[in-house]
């Protein structure tokens, strides 16, 4: 029992779900105190001392089903389905054993000379044919299986372990020696048929246990790969699919970043000795100091202006830097949000009313205040705001720009950025094109770039989460 | 006081509360292996009625530390009572002139009054707050420290030591033991991941909206009067509301609100009208109210749907011999 969770601990861990060695401890503890007849209490048992995070619990069902079960009910199954199959020959199977079982004492032998395969396979003994295959798959390592083209080989040589072949022949022989002995045509014609039944279902169990050692081992790994995967996969390509687990990815990275953000916070507010303060607090203590206060330092947090190209090309990249941002919505004083193709409109009015999700949809579909239906022009684009929105920019602002910089052989007004530069605290551009692009082709890159303080791929959520982390630490 | 997993779920249906097989192995566990629980799952769901109920089923007492953004051990802990102190110096004065009479220089009266140090920061001026109070408790007591997700990180790694040990360090006096230790039950929002260090002392228990049956059952104790016909619709038009996507997903609390104003209002049958004029109390965004005024007519179709099909049968049990036969091995 012991060996049989340490081994149900190990699969978790190779799911993802951290449980120490004093959890374990815990869960033998806890086990001592219950009753393991029940299996709810079992796995209510296991779940509270080893699971500790809620998403993690639906995980944990599963595998606890995938291992402490299911294998004993597929066996049932299969065998069940097996000898339902004498129905059509109008025999039930109790009758038919116990017939050869006379047959065989008059030929002076019994059920024992089989092999303890054949002959679990024929009283349809489930707990001594679990215990046969559990045994084979110790031998033969199932336990090292590690994808799926591996089921097939490793349920080959749980077969070999197994003597299966042998016990078929075994079985077979029987049946010929039955009819020899004089059986009648119909009831050999039901056992010939039930052994064929009864091969093809352990034939199926150890698939079937095979493909479940897979899953407990692999569970969540498919999962993890993806979400690896993901961080570095580019935004130019990727499903809508993909996108949705995106969101989620984006949410946790923000999370991250925001509880750092509170802890680095806290250390930096205590500033100097408040003696207005301390003095009124101390007033109940004849004005003798003893607690003191701190004037707290101010918090220095950035306003931020986005720039935000829409067109197609970029889109993906705006939408998971636009989530960024609004999840992060407190670390700044002030966010505005303006969004472009040839035409700028802003859209700050848009996050201050809907849900994150929907508004950066439709700030991407242009929010109803721009075409996005056109070719980007980046000058223009620029041009525009610093004709209406330069105001908007002080020494604390910091403006962040998205965007391939892919001008159409339009002409970049690249003063129009400096101006901008020259009034902002920081220009930062994200460009999601690899830095050996810039300035090649209908690219405007280099013209710009002279007048970013930061100027930065960032074709992936690794490279833009690293990105927002400089930003608001 | 609790010998079976199945005492706790009728010990704490008496006092009222329904709980499943889950909860009630975790609250055995708990105070068996004296361990901390940390529940966690939604809000409204009755995380910390479980710990309430608990305490009044074991006869504890209730010590209840509610948890904030800035709550540092100063209130968590102890304090020093400081006006006390002031007042009592005042009081003693003569005393000290009486210690210090004699003294020949000044170094040697500070060290005559150094060596009564001790009675101004003894237990005598120590203004207990709910953890101290928790673990020099001579009775059994309970500690409910409640929406730990909100205290700072700081207070977190503070817990730990109380939690792990039973016991806290006061500088000035030294460590004091639980004289009975005390069962200890967290509650948590999820607004911040718990650290693993904490998690890892604590018994996990997730507690997730009761499913339809389950519901019922809560319903017609904490709510009775309400007739069976009506229970079905409003119990069947909350889970149906939790399967939307709303931005506060109504839990059992507002289940209970809902159908003591349903009541109030001497309604007996879930219509269109009825509901429209009591939706805020099941949900707390305009926009949710909005979204689920849109769907009513469908939710309500549903609904009427259900109630002429003839009724169910009953839920399928499912048959445990077998499966405890497959369990264990």
């Amino acid at each position: 029992m012991q060996k049989k969770i340490l081994e149900f601990t190990n699969i978790l861990r190779k799911s993802g779900i951290r449980v120490s060695t004093a959890e374990t401890l815990d869960a033998f503890a806890a086990l001592d105190e219950l009753s393991i007849d029940d299996r709810d209490v079992f796995r209510d048992a296991l779940r509270a001392t080893m699971v500790k995070r809620g998403e993690e619990v639906s995980t944990f069902d599963q595998l606890f089903e995938l291992f402490w079960s299911g294998f004993y009910d597929h066996l049932r199954d299969a065998f069940g389905t097996a000898a339902e199959g004498l129905e059509a020959f109008g025999i039930e199977l109790e009758d038919l054993l116990r017939q050869i079982a006379e047959q065989l004492q008059n030929m002076q032998g019994e059920l024992g000379d089989l092999s303890e395969l054949a002959q679990a396979m024929l009283t349809a003994d489930l707990d001594q044919l679990e215990q046969l295959i559990r045994a084979a798959a110790s031998q033969s390592g199932v336990d090292r299986i590690e994808n799926f083209l591996q089921v097939g080989f490793f349920s080959r040589r749980m077969l070999e372990q197994m003597n299966y072949e042998g016990a078929g022949q075994e079985l077979r022989d029987l049946a010929a020696r039955l009819e020899a002995a004089g059986m009648s045509p119909e009831e050999v014609a039901a056992l010939r048929a039930l052994i064929d039944r009864l091969m093809e279902a352990a034939r199926k169990s150890v698939r079937n246990f095979t493909e479940r050692s897979l899953q407990q081992h692999n569970h969540d790994y498919m999962e993890k790969f993806r979400r690896e995967t993901l961080l570095e996969k580019s935004f130019y390509h990727l499903t809508e699919e993909e996108i949705r687990k995106m969101r989620e990815v984006v949410e946790r990275l923000a999370q991250r970043i925001k509880n750092i953000l509170s802890i680095r916070r806290r250390r930096l507010k205590r500033g100097k000795l408040d003696l207005h303060q301390t003095l009124r607090r101390n007033m109940s203590h004849g004005g003798i100091p003893f607690e003191l206060a701190f004037k707290q330092r101010k918090k220095d947090r950035p306003k931020l202006v986005i720039l935000c190209d829409v067109s197609s090309s970029v889109a993906n990249v705006s939408r998971f830097m636009l989530q960024f941002v609004y999840q992060l919505q407190e670390a700044f004083t002030r966010i505005r949000s303006f969004v472009f193709v040839s035409e700028l409109g802003e859209v700050t009015q848009l996050f201050q009313e809907g849900d994150i999700n929907d508004s950066i949809e439709q700030a991407l579909d242009g929010g109803g205040v721009i075409n996005v239906y056109t070719r980007s022009n980046f000058g223009a684009a620029f041009h525009h705001f610093w004709q209406n929105f330069l105001s908007a920019i002080d020494n604390k602002t910091t403006v962040l720009v998205l965007g391939d910089a892919r001008n159409n052989y339009n002409d970049p007004r690249a003063w129009c950025l400096r101006d901008i530069h020259e009034k902002a605290k920081n220009v930062v551009w994200l460009n999601p094109e690899s830095p050996s692009a810039w300035g090649f082709g209908d690219s405007v890159m280099d013209r710009y770039r002279p007048y970013c303080d930061v100027s930065e791929e960032c074709r992936n959520l690794r490279q833009l989460s690293a990105m927002i982390d400089r930003l608001v630490l | 006081m609790f010998d079976s997993v199945e005492k706790v779920e009728t010990l704490l249906g008496e006092e009222k509360y329904i709980c499943d097989r889950k909860i009630a192995t975790v609250v055995f566990l708990a105070e068996k292996l004296e361990k901390p629980v940390l529940v966690e799952g939604p809000a409204g769901v009755g995380k910390t009625e479980l710990a309430k109920v608990v305490a009044a089923a074991t006869g504890r007492s209730l010590v209840r530390l509610q948890c904030y953004e800035g709550l540092d051990e100063a209130k968590a802990l102890y304090e020093w009572e400081y006006s006390k102190q002031l007042l009592y110096t005042q009081i003693l004065k003569e005393r000290f002139v009486q210690v210090m009479a004699g003294a020949k220089t000044l170094s040697e009266a500070a060290e005559r009054i150094g060596k009564e140090d001790s009675v101004f920061f003894s237990e005598h001026f120590i203004v207990p707050r709910p953890l101290l109070h928790a673990i020099t408790s001579e009775e059994p007591s309970l500690l409910l420290v409640d929406e730990v997700d909100k205290s700072d990180p700081e207070f977190e790694a503070f817990l730990l030591e109380v939690l792990s040990d039973f016991q806290v360090t006061v500088p000035e006096i030294g460590t004091v033991r639980a004289v009975r230790k005390p069962l200890v039950f967290l509650t948590s929002n999820n607004a911040r991941e718990m650290s693993d260090a904490l998690k890892r002392r604590c018994l996990h228990l997730f507690i997730d909206y009761p499913n339809e049956a389950l519901e019922r059952r809560i319903l017609e104790m904490k709510v009775p009067g309400v007739n069976e016909h009506l229970m079905r619709d409003l119990v069947g038009m909350m889970q149906r509301l939790r399967e939307l996507d709303l931005k506060k997903i109504p839990s059992i609390s507002e289940t209970l609100d809902w159908a003591r104003a349903l009541l109030a209002l001497n309604a007996t049958d879930l219509d269109e009208d009825v509901v429209n004029q009591t939706l805020n109390v099941i949900l707390k965004y305009e926009g949710d109210v909005r979204r689920v005024q849109g769907d009513l007519s469908r939710l309500l179709a549903r609904k009427t749907g259900e109630a002429k099909a003839p009724a169910a049968a009953p839920t399928v049990v499912p048959t445990r011999t077998v499966a405890k036969k497959g369990a264990l091995h």
